[in-house]
């Protein structure tokens, strides 16, 4: 057996012609975006707010990945774990965004609104928890704790490739089951006041973790994806070898699974005890155009995944896994069209230029900040203890 | 019937993989591979298909789910129909938990007992060790001498390579 030692340094160089692209669609969508938040601020907001959760979930996903290895004391997925940090640095740029969704807030939330509150005895009872000032000191709170978790992990991380200090991995250790607990508690909150309130009448328990599952596949998807273009392009393709591609393929069929069983777990209570005030929701969500999408988000999400990855083989296949990789993505973005839009789209779902035009602006974003953080550094934490398991991983 | 078996052994894992690539490279029959746990990439190495027990799993699920599905129909709708709370009687959703748990229930248990049963391991059954260090820190791999110009040196030549630890003829009789 031939062991893979560790090479001194792998660089990513982004071809100039994908950046320029990346800034371009970057660019376009949002000016688009802005121009349709001035022109239909109805259907501008929503889409804003949309792109905006999607961002952070990605950002989120990559600290909470590295989290996760850190307190298993995983070897696996060290070789690639630049790949997660550098998606972290999407959370700075959607923080100023979600700052900017504070000028839509009268738009966006029923509840902002005095004439509505004061005529409705529901919602006075729950004025405590929604009200502007609070709302927003919430919203930056949790920003601050995410970016503050976030940006020390990834700076000890990257430290430890200058001076191989292995009480950096321990550090980070710790670090991360703080971060764990933190996340749990403050996505919960984050998820209830950014999307559940969008339907202020409406409630649910289980709101925190759905949230959570499909932020994480969603998370686990693009890593994958992006960890799969960068072997395509070569910084990897030694890097990275099929029992690598088997893991993150395994977690992507397990966290598809959860996010199928969380999406039941909330809509057979809700079904079963069919109480008006909860089951709204999904009777909203049944009718027409948005019953179709409930069946497409379901594919999406779950049963062309599900059926895609089942034998070994896909889950080793660079091609099956790119594409399960691109379904979900889209997929996500279906998922939170189905939570965020039906407030402010009473009848049908509508995609048009509105809808399309942030999301793309979030796309370009999202690649062109993490292929940027990527370049700039050596792409393998060639000081880490565990990086030669990892090199070898051999499953 | 019998058959004369090489006994091999080797003192670390990634020895025991390379010989029994070394092995299966120069064309020898390899009888079976024994570890004291389990070692990655030695299926590969030794040249052995892809299991069929993924598809058993697969069949006794499906057949779990569907024959669960229709008892519950049957129970709540059929034989004794239950009003639950207006609800039409034949109400998919609400038989989907005890289906899916039934599913992995088929699934799981039908794939260790069938496992168990190709595998001929079956309570009371005497355990047939090839080598007492296999239990404790050594690795093991059975060559079949199945033709006439099987030469022990020659193998003894290739292992040592690998830093073969002890070469031992055995006579297996069945």
């Amino acid at each position: 057996m031939s062991s893979i030692s560790v090479p001194a340094r792998i660089a990513l160089r982004p071809s100039a012609v994908m950046m320029r692209n990346l800034s371009i669609l970057a660019f376009l969508g949002a000016a688009v975006a802005t121009a349709g938040i001035i022109i239909a601020p109805e259907r501008g907001w929503p889409n804003l707010l949309l792109a905006t959760y999607y961002l952070i979930g990605l950002g989120l996903a990559g600290a909470l990945f590295v989290a996760l290895q850190y307190v298993s004391n995983a070897g696996w997925s060290v070789a690639f774990r630049r790949v997660p940090e550098a998606m972290t640095t999407v959370l700075p740029l959607s923080g100023v965004l979600l700052v900017l969704l504070f000028f839509g807030i009268h738009t966006l939330y029923e509840w902002s609104h005095e004439a509505v509150m004061a005529n409705d005895p529901i919602l006075q009872s729950k004025s405590g928890w929604l009200n502007e000032p609070f709302f927003i000191a919430r919203t930056l709170f949790y920003l601050g704790v995410w970016l503050l978790f976030s940006t020390v992990m990834v700076k000890l991380s990257q430290r430890q490739d200058e001076t191989g200090d292995i009480d950096l991995t321990r550090r980070n250790s710790r670090l991360s089951a703080g971060f764990l607990v933190t996340f749990a508690l403050t996505f919960t909150l984050a998820s209830m006041d950014w999307i559940m309130s969008l339907e202020p009448h409406w409630f649910s328990t289980i709101f925190g973790i759905y949230n959570f599952s499909g932020l994480f596949l969603n998370g686990l998807a693009t890593m994958t994806l992006i960890v799969i273009v960068l072997k395509r392009m070569g910084p990897f393709q030694h890097v990275i070898n099929d029992s690598h591609l088997h893991d993150l393929g395994k977690l992507i069929f397990a966290f598809s699974t959860f996010w199928m069983y969380i999406w039941f777990s909330q809509y057979i209570l809700i079904w079963y005890a069919n109480i008006p005030e909860e089951v709204t929701y999904f009777t909203r969500r049944e009718a027409g155009g948005w019953g179709v999408l409930t069946i497409v988000n379901i594919l999406f999400n779950w049963v062309i995944p599900f059926v895609a990855l089942l034998p070994i083989w896909t889950k080793r296949h660079e091609g099956v896994l790119l594409r399960v990789c691109v379904i979900l993505m889209i997929g996500h973005w279906i998922d939170l069209f189905w939570m965020i839009m039906p407030p402010s789209m009473q009848k049908e779902p509508v995609v048009g230029l509105w809808e399309i035009a942030p999301m793309a602006a979030a796309i370009g974003l999202f690649f062109l900040l993490t292929f940027k953080s990527l370049a700039k550094r050596n792409l393998l934490p060639v000081r880490d203890p565990m990086l030669e398991e990892s090199l070898n991983l051999h499953t | 019937m019998s058959r004369r078996l090489l006994v091999s052994t080797f003192d670390h894992e990634n020895d025991l993989l390379a010989a029994t690539n070394a092995a299966r490279e120069h064309g020898y029959t390899i009888h079976d591979a024994y570890t004291p746990f389990a070692v990655h990439g030695l299926d590969k190495a030794m040249g052995m298909r892809s299991t069929r027990l993924a598809w058993a799993t697969l069949i006794l699920g499906i057949s779990g789910a569907i024959a669960k599905l229709w008892f519950q129909i049957w129970t709540s709708a059929t034989s004794w129909p239950v009003n639950v709370g207006g609800k039409p009687l034949k109400s998919v959703p609400a038989f989907v938990p005890v289906t899916f748990e039934v599913m992995v229930l088929f699934a799981g248990v039908g794939t260790v007992l069938l496992f168990l049963a190709m595998r001929k391991l079956w309570p009371g059954k005497k355990p047939a060790v090839i080598y007492e260090g296999v239990t404790n820190d050594r690795f093991v791999l059975v060559l079949v001498q199945d033709n006439a110009s099987f030469n022990v040196d020659e193998v003894r030549l290739l292992f040592g390579r690998f830093h073969l630890v002890q070469l031992e003829e055995r006579i297996e009789r069945s």
